[in-house]
């Protein structure tokens, strides 16, 4: 734990760094820089010996005299500490040429020392070991980063984003301290793994308030609303790190409330697998309809969250009915797939950010051809592209593998069981093709085809410390694709703080990890061999270039490339009711057409359904009681004599 | 041996069938057609060429050729054509497989986007859109097989004491996955109802337009990606059909290829008796195949319990 506490120490050194130096900017960031860098290998360091399946050390201090602050590190937190030390640093390297501003060097000092809070407080949820440490850990992970989200404060579009976030994040958190205090009036103990002690019946009511609170944080449809207002308002590498690493956390919170209260009860699991089914085929819909681009990558990470769910679903709904291989390898895709959504989904961040910041667009219908004049961010953006649509040979498919293969597992169940298994395979299905479509969209429409404006011709490629990151992510992604073994076994390491569940055995993993290695390996041996006789025919062949086939048309323009709008609107329609499409057309009504505009809108039905049927009507009844607030002192000083009256008699 | 024989013969075998497609539909329309070998004359044709590439174009484009051949060709490694075992095979490659064959389709939408042609941006679309839905039923075939026999593989599908065939216990149900299985092979290799090969108007393209801007030994890899891909289907219906169980490998071969070229003739049938459909009808012509499959599988509850 020594070590441990040692790269907390070097992380915040790092960020009171930042907050001294501000005037000097560049060595503020490269100094920044160097220590995060620096605390972070000894984090990894600290939880090498935990992943291979040390002992899990702990270390604890009292704490106002009254309670004791305990952490402890044991191998499913340092599974989750992985991404928090590997894409924290590589974001923080990324900010140097991505925020190049120096007449904002007091703003990004105080930018570095919230991520560096932001850091140790995620590092410290996923160590705390008791309910009061967790709940001030959560806290100051959540302000810090309703801080970051707030950087560019003069914006009302990231003042209104960060007080949603405020709001979600606190109204969640409000639910997980509900839960604690439950479970401590049942058990009378702050420790975590006291939970097992209490009744199956409030084990399901702790897990469900609990449920929503981490829910709220990793953007389970419909406590979502938060990420795609966040995320685009906040800096593409805070972004990276919020939704790459940040919201796993909440997924964390899930795995570890999940393994204290030691519970199989079948209700969880059907909960769990139902909300990801949810989360996953409506994120990846909305995203399909979203023109941002950051906003779409928001979408996306519901998605994620809804695939890490699904196979954490069929994993409690194996352990409920004893079908431990199942449930071994439901719940060992789902960890797998929070290591690799954080590695793509950081990937992908960072690339937008490196979009926007050479072109200044968001909408992907206004850019287009970057890969030829940014091709380090399109390559790296197309290996994460393919990683997320979870296409072998890369990492995304290795975890969703894992949970189809449980799920299969499962089909052998009877009863409701048996249809859950279905709908968890088929809803993988369906995830898969809706996230290679949107995906190919993409790819195709930001970074391939012609430029379609000017601002989107003029792009450069980004600084080297914005493309490394991205290249050291991309390279993770195919490594991790074709040597899965390594993380596989880890995975299953991790899993063996859930005291119910008795795993396969190792060979078993080290067969279908190895079978999955060699397909991911023969075909990419095929591939290369397929390049290679691609190169021996075109030998001493005739290469002319020209313009595209116009299919007898003259005249092409880029504006007459097929826009993201379009290709996505037929798969986005097949989902209705469940997206409300909202088109604005100016129509043609004339033998001399003037100009003509077409517009749509895709709406997310849980956001507009919290702001009909919630927001406000609140507000209405609200607005009634304003007379309350009046400005007079005296009177206000009148309401807190009454209310201790009040209280006074319940006493 | 075996294994890499019929493996041999199915590689080189391959764009032969299509032949038999045009045959059926030369004789529907009463005409002499072309000759059965008219594939491979177009591929070495197309080998002979040198290639125009648009100026809108970047390295993508010239990989999307590559990996679709790539998965194409793997997926015949683990296929156990006429009973015999396949080259490799493992509990799970029916998964993977059907990913790669994703991942194949994702290389060739995003080559065809990458010309910035707004008709195969149209294509690319469809095909994205189309096969999403496809993939859906696929999967209820995998879960129905699941059910059926425990298996998660080619070769445990077709081999073995409890291999999958229409003349065993649950043959019932099969029938309806060959009727599905044959919709899902019509989609994804873009024939008739849902997409004509042989239509010249790049509107109501699907597979075709988009590789409208490929020449010469590109289009040559695109076209031999897909006869592989269109014999695997047909290949995956006619083990359905019938058990290669006999333990002469010749005979299993020779009733293999011929009702391997049943199927082919099948689909010439079908493109000669039938319009294409109108394009926003083509999701429900696939959720049908789904709803036959799922309906088979719901049937397993109540037949295995």
């Amino acid at each position: 734990m020594n070590t441990f506490l040692l790269s907390l120490t070097v992380l915040s050194a790092g960020g009171l760094f930042s907050l001294l130096s501000y005037r000097l900017f560049s060595l503020m960031k490269a100094g920044y820089i160097f220590i995060t860098a620096i605390g972070s290998l000894i984090g990894l360091y600290a939880i090498w010996a935990p992943l291979q399946g040390g002992p899990s050390v702990s270390f604890s201090s009292t704490w106002l005299h009254l309670f004791t602050l305990s952490f402890s590190l044991d191998s499913l937190s340092a599974f989750f500490l992985i991404p928090v030390f590997t894409i924290c640093p590589l974001a923080a390297l990324y900010s140097f040429h991505y925020m190049d501003n120096a007449e904002h060097c007091g703003r990004i000092a105080v930018n570095y020392f919230f991520l560096t809070l932001l850091i140790i407080s995620m590092a410290l949820v996923a160590t705390a070991d008791n309910i009061i440490s967790f709940a001030l850990a959560w806290e100051s992970m959540s302000l810090s980063s309703f801080f970051l989200v707030m950087h560019e404060y003069q914006k009302s579009s990231t003042r209104k984003a960060g007080y949603i976030y405020f709001i979600f994040a606190h109204v969640g958190a409000m639910f997980i301290f509900a839960a604690f205090a439950l479970a401590y009036s049942y058990t009378g103990s702050y420790d975590l793994l006291s939970f097992s002690a209490m009744p199956d019946s409030i084990k399901v009511v702790v897990f469900f308030l609990a449920l929503v609170g981490f829910g709220s944080k990793a953007g389970i449809f419909p406590l979502h609303i938060w990420l795609p207002h966040a995320h685009p308002a906040a800096p593409s590498n805070i972004s990276a790190v919020m939704s790459g690493v940040m919201i796993k956390i909440g997924i964390y919170g899930v795995f570890r409330l999940y393994a204290s209260l030691s519970t199989t009860s079948l209700i969880l699991g059907e909960t769990i697998l139902t909300l990801g089914i949810l989360s996953g085929i409506l994120g990846v819909v909305y995203a399909l309809g979203k023109h941002d681009l950051k906003k779409l990558l928001a979408y996306h990470s519901v998605e994620n969250i809804g695939i890490i769910l699904i196979g954490a679903g069929v994993g409690m709904i194996g352990l409920a009915k004893g079908n431990m291989a199942m449930a071994s390898f439901g719940l060992a895709g789902s960890l797998l797939h929070v290591l690799n959504h954080s590695i793509f989904k950081s990937l992908l961040f960072l690339g937008a950010g490196a979009v926007l910041q050479k072109t200044g667009i968001r909408h992907i219908d206004q850019l287009g051809g970057l890969m030829k004049s940014m091709p380090v961010t399109g390559k790296t953006f197309l290996i994460g592209s393919v990683s997320i649509s979870g296409l072998p040979p890369f990492n995304g498919f290795v975890s969703e593998f894992l949970i189809y293969y449980g799920a299969f597992l499962g089909l052998t169940l009877t009863g409701s069981s048996f249809i859950f298994a279905m709908f968890a395979i088929l809803s993988l299905a369906i995830i898969g093709g809706l996230a290679a479509a949107c995906f190919s969209k993409v790819v195709g429409v930001v970074f391939l085809g012609e430029p379609r404006t000017e601002k989107t011709a003029a792009a450069e490629e980004a600084g080297c410390t914005v493309t490394l990151p991205m290249i050291l992510l991309a390279a993770a992604c195919l490594f991790i694709g074709i040597f899965p073994e390594p993380f596989i076994l880890t995975v299953f390491q991790a899993l063996t703080n859930i005291t119910t569940l008795h795993s396969v055995g190792t060979d078993e993993i080290i067969v279908v990890a190895g079978n999955l290695a060699f397909i991911s390996r023969l075909f990419l041996g095929v591939f290369i061999l397929s390049m290679l006789l691609q190169k021996i025919l075109y030998l001493k062949k005739e290469i002319t270039r020209g313009p595209t086939w116009g299919c007898g048309y003259t005249q092409p323009t880029v504006k007459m490339q097929y826009t993201g709008t379009s290709y996505a609107m037929s798969i986005v329609d097949f989902f209705r009711p469940f997206v409300s499409i909202r088109t604005n057309y100016s129509g043609i009504n004339r033998i001399f057409p003037g100009r003509t505009t077409y517009e749509s809108h895709v709406d997310d039905i849980a956001e507009s359904t919290l702001t009909d049927r919630i927001v406000s009507p609140l507000l209405y009844l609200l607005g009634k009681l304003r007379w309350i607030q009046h400005g007079h002192i005296q009177l206000y000083i009148g309401y807190i004599i009454v209310t201790i009256v009040v209280l006074l008699f319940f006493i | 041996m075996e294994t890499y024989l019929t493996l041999i013969i199915a590689i080189v075998g391959a764009p032969l069938f299509p032949g038999i497609i045009l045959k059926v539909k030369a004789f529907f329309a009463g005409k002499q057609g072309p000759p059965l070998l008219i594939k491979y004359f177009t591929l070495l044709k197309l080998l002979r060429k040198g290639s125009v590439y648009s100026t809108s174009t970047s390295f993508v484009f010239r990989l999307g050729p590559v990996v679709s051949l790539a998965s194409a060709l793997v997926v015949l490694f683990f296929f156990p054509f006429a009973g015999s075992r396949p080259l490799f095979s493992f509990h799970g490659d029916v998964i993977v497989l059907f990913y790669l064959m994703g991942i194949g389709r994702f290389f060739t939408v995003i080559a065809a986007l990458d010309t910035a042609s707004p008709f195969e941006g149209m294509g690319a679309a469809r095909e994205v859109f189309f096969s999403t839905i496809a993939e859906v039923t696929i999967f209820t075939i995998l879960i129905l097989f699941y059910r059926l026999n425990g298996s998660l593989s080619f070769a445990e599908y077709f081999t073995g004491e409890n291999a999958i065939a229409l003349s065993h216990a649950s043959g019932a149900l099969l029938l309806f996955v060959i009727v599905a299985l044959f919709m899902v092979l019509l989609t994804e290799n873009s024939r008739v109802p849902v997409d004509d090969p042989a239509t010249h108007l790049e509107l109501t393209m699907i597979h075709e337009v988009m590789i409208l801007d490929h020449s010469g030994p590109d289009l040559a890899l695109i076209e031999l990606g897909s006869f592989y891909k269109l014999f695997f289907y047909s290949s995956f219906i006619t083990h359905i059909i019938y058990p290669f169980t006999f333990a002469s490998g010749i005979l299993n071969e020779l009733i293999f290829y011929v009702i391997l070229a049943t199927v082919y003739v099948a689909i010439g049938v079908t493109e000669s008796i039938m319009a294409r459909v109108k394009m926003d009808l083509v999701p429900k012509f696939i959720l049908t195949s789904f709803a036959l499959v799922f309906f088979a599988t719901i049937l397993t509850m109540g037949v295995l319990q």
